[in-house]
């Protein structure tokens, strides 16, 4: 077995002093018990679906009486969650592509085309980034309801071409390219566009997933604004409906639970495909932001 | 010569300069709509008497008189002080000490990145229902069951007035920790190795390196993080409406719940919940102003 | 690593897809109205029942259903409402209905009048018309009232509720309710509190609830009352048990003064004491469930549904939520009238009433009119009125919820007799388990009342603090709590309604 480098503050070196041995069996007993608290209430989560709801309500014991998969299927298909899958699906789908496209479009023109006057704009956005979403929901909601967008996708998408720390995101990336290369292609004659396309998009495309995995992760548990947009009609996503069951009380406990845990299977599969990108790279440009 | 070429520059410049604002367009366009607008409506909103969404009279600060006057904003706003400071208390320190652990692991690394990480994914509503059943007084809450194997008896948690912020504040932590912990451990990874091996042989031990090499590594990112965190759990809204409704006793109350109750819960008084909206924006402004004065004297000083 | 997440990934991927096709047939059922998803004869005789003569096929718009049931609710329920669209479609053919499953509160509403997406009709409770109507925000069907002749059947006591200043009538009644007492007669029976003829002996008095309670947790070690006092209901529920102290006429917990100014009292000795009661069930009788502050309406039905408490204070409407909804078995549930206390013996009236959008069009009301007509939600008593009645009656039968005589919203003789005939034929439980209920409303041993009558919401808000303060903290200073509660509600009032 190759032999893994050590990268912490404990050297090798320091293990021959039982106390750091010690310490060390430590750390990871704790990193046990993280893993442990981390994973724990999902699989509880799980078991909970699998009880009625006066097993539920009444039971003393963490497993289920039984592993039947039938409350699960009966969830599924009574409350037509495939349905709100779809939906959740096409909103996403669409947020992410207004996501990338606007945003990054905006953080080119802030970080690299910088027209006389940018410096505003990205005051701006920095200032848009310490100021929280929510309190100008109602303001929101009333420009959408004029412009009869009510009840579409189109104000949710287009909310996502509208994320101040996207733009920052990009920006910061952005000005870490090499200046040369770009200057290069405006000298070839390329129109601005020309180059956004030909030279620096091919070169974001760590950028681009990092963005897309982040706009993926926040339209899919987004649920404020779509619950005014959609407002409980056929259109409504996943987790809007999760939250008219938490606020309207028309869903028993247990049914809930399954709803929980349907409602965090994407966001989990998501995870478990872009694990190495999620926990290295999205990580390492959170940094600069 | 020379000055034809100049002007023709300028005029070229003058063109890109058309264009990148061009492009620049549909982007401005979605932020006014969607965060400038919104945001300067409700400045105004806040100064006028509302009869639903209309502005009827422009009463000067008299929604902030009203709103500023009442209990329930003294009780939400000394709760909303109160989540951040266990915010700080719990959901500070820990992700710096999820970060050194994992840091140390060589074997496993992968599996405890990806266990601190998980949380984070998941949907933050779907993640305060589950712990709401964790946190039942009932026999079959999960906290009790698991308490109870340990000889503990049955107890209620939510109706405690002096739990309710810690435990909202520990749910937001399970599932934010984790996270930013691996960015920490990226910070904490430019340090180079050899370093601490360069310090252990000249005898620091490892508390020593931890306090003069790791901790100093990371302490401008902290800072950063220490904003960004006191900016989002002044925000906190959600959790609480959906795990106490603000109870017990509006124990749990947060200034932007008072918000949501002021537009929605009855009232539908726009402008002073705007007012209370203004008056969140005006407190993290200030905090956020006050640090970065901080940061820069400190950033002097280096 | 990489493998482990590939495979864990795979697997979830599988799982869904199993889920998914295996279901998926079974997920678009409901949505199917034309093949109606396993009736019981009876209710499909019904459904045919509907007359399909045109009456009138000039009137041409288009209006939108609110509540519409979701493709969640149970076959009957979509069946039903399926049917009463398609007797509309043939009786007014140019009237388009649009189905719409807004379910109304008055967060979501307001913005949706104001930007005109409010749909046609919808159905707020009895505590939001007169603040709707004073904002403006619902239509005027006085006309269209008038025309189908419902007009002048209308009771007094709703012209009160759904109309404004001059008498334009702003909405209907769909249906009334007065809270009693939920019973789960499971665990009195585990508890020993039977009659001789094998009814539970409930209590008539609230020193009789807080005692039961008591032998009720002893024996049983389940909660003796499930108080749902998370956010208004709890200030709901109090409205009641103050009264039965006294808190009524002068000792009203809200008036108007002889100068017209509203006027809260939350501190007078019949308000205090009634509060010192909840107190006591708390911490003399510890009857309550542990998470009472956090317990909502529907928690509150669950409880008493799957045996974790055994009495809830509701109503006579939400009777299917405790049986066809949680599970428990009708002859282990019964309905009493709410307890009498020291001073008096209320019990809260109030109900669930149909609106209309601000901008409906003449047009639009008299289409809406000839809908609310075949729902039998006008006192009409014609076959298709009695199909529809027998149709919902049916429906309720079909998922196991108790078919009740209904508490009328109309002043009319006839047509309340034929109801309650039909009812009968549908019934489907021991009428010796709800009889005192509804012979106390009958009869008169109880005296109905409808809600507090200005910001009812708001009133509710500042009681359920206090109750939750009272209920969680062992020595709570009532009367100091109760003056802060009134000061607060007081500048309320002052704010909206006395400047």
């Amino acid at each position: 077995m190759r032999k893994l480098p050590r990268t912490g503050v404990i050297r090798d070196y320091d293990m021959s002093s039982r106390s750091v041995r010690i310490g060390y069996g430590i750390i990871y007993a704790l990193c046990l018990v993280m893993v442990v608290f981390a994973v724990f209430p999902l699989i509880w989560v799980v078991f909970a679906g699998f009880k009625d709801l006066k097993e539920f309500m009444s039971s003393t014991s963490i497993l289920p009486r039984s592993f039947d998969l039938g409350p699960f299927l009966k969830t599924w298909s009574q409350l037509g969650i495939a349905k709100n899958y779809l939906n959740s699906l096409i909103s996403v789908t669409g947020s992410v592509v207004c996501a990338l496209i606007f945003n990054g479009l905006l953080g080119y023109g802030l970080a690299i085309l910088k027209p006389k006057g940018y410096g505003v704009v990205k005051k701006l956005v920095m200032l848009s980034l310490l100021v929280p979403a929510t309190i100008s929901i109602v303001p929101l909601f009333m420009n959408i309801q004029r412009l009869k967008m009510g009840n579409s996708f189109l104000p949710l998408w287009l909310s996502y071409g509208a994320n101040a720390m996207y733009v920052v995101l990009f920006i910061q990336f952005f000005e870490s390219l090499p200046q040369s290369m770009i200057e290069a292609s405006r000298i070839d004659g390329c129109t601005p566009l020309q180059t956004f396309f030909y030279i620096v998009l091919p070169l974001s495309k760590p950028i681009c997933a990092v963005v897309a995995i982040f706009a993926i992760n926040a339209a899919w548990s987004d649920f404020l604004l779509p619950y005014l947009v959609l407002r409980g009609g056929p259109l409504q996503t996943v987790m809007v409906r999760l939250f008219v069951f938490s606020t309207e009380q028309t869903v028993n406990a247990d049914t809930m639970m399954r709803s929980v845990v349907f409602s965090m299977i994407p966001p989990i599969i998501l995870f478990a495909l872009f694990q190495k990108q999620l926990t290295e790279n999205a990580v390492s440009t959170g940094i600069k932001g | 010569m020379k000055k034809r070429s100049h002007s023709l520059a300028a005029g070229a410049r003058r063109s890109e300069s058309f264009k990148s604002w061009l492009i620049m367009l549909p982007g401005l366009i979605l932020m006014t709509f969607f965060v400038w607008e919104p945001l300067l409506e409700s400045v105004r909103m806040s100064l006028y008497k509302t009869e639903n969404i209309e502005l009827v009279k422009f009463i000067g600060l008299k929604n902030f008189i009203s709103v500023m006057g009442k209990a329930n904003f003294t009780q939400a706003l000394v709760n909303t002080f109160a989540y951040t400071f266990w915010s700080l208390l719990i959901g500070f320190v820990l992700p710096i000490a999820l970060a050194m652990l994992i840091g140390e692991t060589v074997r496993g690394k992968g599996l405890f990145r990806t266990a601190a990480y998980l949380p984070n994914m998941l949907p933050g509503l779907a993640v305060i229902i589950l712990w709401s059943a964790f946190f039942s007084g009932e026999k079959s809450g999960v906290l009790n069951i698991l308490l109870g194997k340990l000889g503990i008896p049955t107890q209620t948690y939510l109706t405690r007035s002096n739990l309710v912020i810690p435990i909202i504040i520990s749910i937001a932590t399970w599932k934010g920790a984790g996270a930013t912990a691996l960015i920490y451990m990226a910070a904490m990874a430019s340090v180079n190795p050899e370093l601490y091996e360069a310090a252990a042989i000249d005898g620091a031990s490892v508390w020593q390196r931890v306090i003069h090499i790791l901790l100093p590594s990371i302490k401008k990112l902290a800072g950063t993080l220490l904003i960004l965190q006191i900016i989002s759990v002044f925000q906190i809204m959600y959790e609480p409406m959906v795990l106490t409704k603000g109870g017990p006793d509006n124990a749990s109350l947060s200034l932007m719940q008072l918000m949501w109750q002021y537009a929605f819960g009855g009232s539908m008084d726009y402008g002073k919940a705007s007012a209370v909206a203004v008056i969140v924006t005006v407190i993290l402004l200030g905090m956020t102003a006050v640090y970065s004065y901080f940061n820069n004297k400190e950033s002097d000083w280096d | 690593m990489k493998k482990w997440s590939k495979a864990m990934a795979l697997l979830l991927v599988m799982c869904l897809l199993i889920a998914g096709c295996g279901t998926e047939k079974q997920a678009e059922q409901p949505a199917e109205p034309t093949e109606a998803p396993q009736l019981s004869e009876e209710l499909q005789g019904e459904l045919d029942a509907f007359s399909s003569e045109v009456i009138d096929a000039d009137l041409t718009c288009t209006i939108t259903l609110g509540n519409w049931p979701p493709d969640t609710a149970a076959a009957s329920e979509l069946a039903l409402f399926e049917g009463y669209k398609a007797t509309m479609a043939k009786q007014y053919p140019n009237v388009t209905l649009v189905p719409d499953y807004y379910s109304y509160s008055l967060s979501n509403y307001v913005p949706m009048a104001k930007g005109g997406t409010a749909p046609s009709i919808f159905q707020p409770p009895f505590t939001d018309p007169q603040l709707l109507i004073s904002q403006h925000l619902v239509g005027d069907v006085t006309d269209a009232l008038a025309a189908c002749g419902a007009l002048d059947k209308f009771s007094p006591s709703y012209v009160e509720m759904l109309a404004d200043q001059n008498g334009r009538i702003y909405g209907l009644p769909r249906d009334g309710y007065v809270l009693g007492m939920h019973i789960n007669i499971e665990l009195f029976r585990e508890a020993g509190l039977m009659t001789e003829e094998g009814l539970p002996k409930y209590p008539t008095t609230l020193q009789e609830l807080a005692e039961y309670g008591q032998i009720i947790r002893e024996k049983t070690g389940k909660a003796g009352l499930v108080f749902p006092a998370s956010e208004t209901y709890g200030g709901w529920l109090f409205t009641n048990i103050a009264w039965n102290f006294g808190c009524v006429g002068e000792n009203a917990l809200e008036y108007q003064d002889a100068d017209g100014r509203w006027v809260c009292n939350f501190t007078s000795p019949q308000a205090i004491a009634a509060m010192e009661y909840i107190r006591d069930l708390k911490w003399k009788y510890d009857i309550l469930n542990a998470d009472a502050t956090t317990t909502d309406w529907a928690g509150a039905h669950s409880a008493l549904g799957t045996g974790e408490a055994a009495m809830n204070f509701a109503a006579d409407d939400s009777v299917d939520q405790p049986t066809a909804n949680k599970g428990l078995p009708l002859e282990d549930f019964a309905l009493i009238p709410f307890p009498a206390g020291p001073e008096g013996r209320y019990a809260l009236a109030g109900g669930t009433c149909y609106m209309f959008s601000p901008d409906i069009t003449p047009e639009q009301a008299t289409a809406l009119m000839a809908y609310l007509k075949i729902l039998g939600k006008l006192p009409f008593l014609d076959e298709d009125i009695i199909a529809g009645m027998r149709a919902d009656y049916a429906a309720k039968k079909d998922r196991g919820a108790p078919v009740l005589p209904a508490i009328s919203a109309w002043n009319d003789e006839e047509y309340n007799n034929t109801k309650q005939a039909i009812i009968q034929e549908y019934c489907n439980v021991d009428m010796r388990l709800y009889n005192d209920f509804f012979d106390s409303v009958s009869e008169g041993t109880i005296t109905l009342k409808a809600e507090e009558p200005v910001f009812a919401q708001q009133l509710y808000r500042e009681l359920t603090a206090v109750i939750q303060r009272v209920i969680t903290r062992e020595g709570a200073d009532i009367t100091k709590a109760m003056t802060q509660a009134q000061e607060s509600f007081q500048e309320y009032l002052d704010d909206e309604i006395n400047s």
